[in-house]
């Protein structure tokens, strides 16, 4: 579903991501953890096409990153860290629908769905309010929405937990569990190791730019010999910024 | 270039896409109050509000000035004699003059009771009766508009007393007055009704569009690029389907709108001061207005050539939107942004439709001035006037282009 080959990017001389590679099946979480600043975000936005790489490229959902942005675009949907971003002045319901509209869905569907995620989130009592006038919670669960309106094949959530307290934390894994569940594939970036050993099925360690190991938590377990990841984690991070 | 074209415009520009963005910015905008506010209604109320504050103040001032004048004597003039004098020969003829009495007359002009005071020399009479000068001291305050006002008219009562005594001397040697006026003036204006009026017009209303048009997207352009960054709607929004260029032509007609609602606001304002009070427009000048008419494709021109002059700004706003990192930054750059254009504005306010050079048609901002002061200085010349449109398309054409760039690029729109 998702197949990563040599994926860089420089900004002027300073290397963010350096020749990355490594593929996602379909229906897969794939954690991908690291230090702040080791190069998450900078290869997310590649996937979503925010940003263009450097050299290499990505398949999402058998559409090249580079030369189908669009196609890309319309198969992904992304949840990034910290304050939900809505518009405030717009309802719920209008800032979901907004974005089914922009990923070309028709209105019919569009009312569908949204009666849909209104039912999984519990968001029927407020789905006419403006965005503004809600609270921390409830604007994290029209975010959630807005992220799955279209129905995307593949989820790209950058640190999604952070700056969030613990029901929102648990609110977002439980919207990890259901986008697993629905058979998307999910690739989120965390500092957190509890997270990922909680709903990853395979990781990826990310630093300084570089993928320094990948594969399922057993995998990685066993191969360094330890069933602390917290530890193998330290060794492969901190080693490296040593050396 | 038509790859470059075809690629950009052709290929990325998704007009479906353009529309659900424009709908969905215009609604957005549409609910702001503070928006609404600044961009229509205080647009609407500024000018007539104006009208009839300042309006009213300049016409009370006007009357004050030229009726109800009135003066006092010294107290070693205020003599029977002299009032009388001042009374039956000085400003007999001016009804909107009268002498009044006060205690104290230098207080009194400073209390605004009196506006000028006369002082006659001691020996005043002697001289007249001896055919020699005799000095009349005007007392006035300078810090008071209406006593410098009215000093004009004592001038003039005085004068025409001069001259009647000097008639009445000549008639006693029994030569006839006309051995004053040599020669006599007669002045006449060959500006036409329509010219006078053109010309207050040709100062203020070129002026006004431009400032309206370079400030009247600030806070749409600011909302719809700086705003989604600050409040994080921005990444969310450049993972959807449409392309960069969509989003952006949606967000700019959604800018360029909004200035013209904002001008065309003005406008209405603009007339309906006039309505109220159309003398206000003419500016002291006494030029009546009601007989100035502008040719439709004249009119046609420089509703045009606003346009074009909203799209360059809407698109600039965009640009510094779209480069600020923060909100705030981006109404620095934008309120600079006005100010650049006031300088030029301000700079050509007092030139004459008829002395612009030629090259100024080709200036940015200077050639939609130019432009305007023609047509409302009424001296329209209409290959001048599309030197102005032709080189306006040119920076809409560029200031689009730098837009696009800027708006593509990622160095620039995650600028932090």
């Amino acid at each position: 579903m998702i197949d990563i080959q040599g994926l860089s990017k420089h900004f002027d001389k300073v290397v963010a991501v350096d020749g990355i590679s490594f593929k996602v099946n379909k229906g897969e979480v794939f954690g991908l953890l690291g230090e702040n600043g080791a190069g998450k975000t900078t290869t997310l936005r590649m996937l979503a096409t925010m940003l263009t790489p450097t050299s290499g490229t990505a398949k999402m959902a058998g559409f090249d990153i580079i030369n189908e942005p669009e196609k890309v675009r319309g198969s992904i949907g992304i949840l990034f860290g910290g304050e939900s971003g809505l518009y405030d002045r717009l309802t719920a319901e209008e800032n979901i629908a907004y974005f089914g509209e922009l990923n070309d869905m028709d209105r019919n569907r569009i009312k569908e769905r949204i009666k849909e995620l209104a039912k999984v989130f519990n968001m029927e009592d407020y789905l006419s309010r403006r965005a503004g006038k809600l609270s921390k919670g409830m604007r994290q669960k029209v975010a959630f929405a807005r992220a799955i309106i279209h129905d995307p094949d593949i989820m790209l959530l950058d640190e999604p937990t952070s700056g969030l307290d613990v029901s929102a934390i648990r609110d977002v894994h439980e919207f990890i569990k259901r986008c697993k569940s629905e058979g998307k594939t999910v690739i989120f970036s965390s500092h957190s190791m509890d997270e990922v050993e909680k709903l990853c099925d395979r990781v990826g360690v990310i630093h300084k730019g570089r993928l320094v190991a990948t594969g399922t938590l057993d995998e990685i377990k066993s191969q360094y010999g330890d069933s602390d990841l917290e530890n193998i984690f330290i060794r492969l991070v901190g080693g490296k910024s040593e050396s | 270039m038509r790859t470059y074209l075809s690629d950009w415009w052709v290929e990325k520009v998704n007009l479906k896409h353009v529309w659900i963005v424009f709908k969905k910015e215009v609604k957005d905008i549409i609910r702001d109050r503070r928006t609404i506010i600044t961009s229509i209604l205080v647009p609407m109320i500024l000018i007539p509000l104006l009208n009839i504050l300042v309006g009213g103040n300049v016409e009370k001032l006007n009357r004050d000035i030229t009726e109800n004048i009135t003066v006092a004597l010294s107290e070693s003039s205020n003599t029977e004699e002299i009032r009388n004098l001042v009374k039956n020969e000085v400003i007999k003829d001016y009804p909107n003059i009268s002498l009044i009495e006060v205690d104290d007359p230098i207080e009194a002009i400073k209390e605004s009771k009196v506006r000028v005071v006369l002082d006659f020399e001691e020996d005043y009479l002697t001289k007249l009766n001896e055919g020699k000068p005799f000095v009349i001291k005007l007392l006035y305050d300078k810090s008071q508009t209406k006593s410098e006002g009215s000093l004009g008219f004592i001038w003039d009562a005085i004068d025409n007393f001069n001259r009647k005594i000097v008639e009445r001397r000549l008639d006693t040697y029994g030569i006839s007055k006309d051995i004053l006026t040599p020669a006599v003036i007669e002045e006449s204006n060959i500006a036409d009704e329509k010219e006078s009026a053109g010309s207050i017009l040709a100062m203020i209303f070129p002026i006004l569009i431009v400032i309206l048009m370079s400030s009247a997207g600030i806070a749409p352009a600011t909302d719809l690029v700086a705003g989604e960054k600050e409040r994080n709607t921005f990444e969310p929004l450049l993972t959807t389907k449409p392309s960069r260029l969509s989003l952006l032509v949606g967000k700019y007609l959604t800018v360029t709108l909004f200035s013209f609602i904002t001008v065309i606001a003005t406008m209405v304002g603009v007339i309906i001061g006039y309505v109220i009070n159309p003398s206000s427009f003419s500016m002291g000048s006494g030029t009546n207005i009601t007989g100035f008419s502008i040719p439709p494709v004249a009119l046609l021109l420089v509703i045009i050539i606003s346009i074009t002059l909203g799209m360059t700004f809407s698109a600039l706003q965009i640009a510094f939107s779209t480069y600020a990192k923060s909100f705030k930054e981006a109404q620095t750059y934008l309120s600079f942004l006005m100010i650049a254009v006031m300088i030029p504005g301000y700079a050509t306010m007092f030139m004459q439709p008829k002395e612009i050079p030629v090259y100024m048609f080709f200036v940015p901002v200077l050639n939609a001035l130019s432009a305007f002061k023609t047509v409302f200085g009424y001296s329209i010349d209409y290959t001048y006037l599309f030197y102005t449109l032709g080189s306006s398309v040119v920076y809409v054409i560029i200031s689009l282009w730098l837009t696009a760039s800027l708006f593509t690029k990622e160095k620039f729109l995650f600028r932090s």
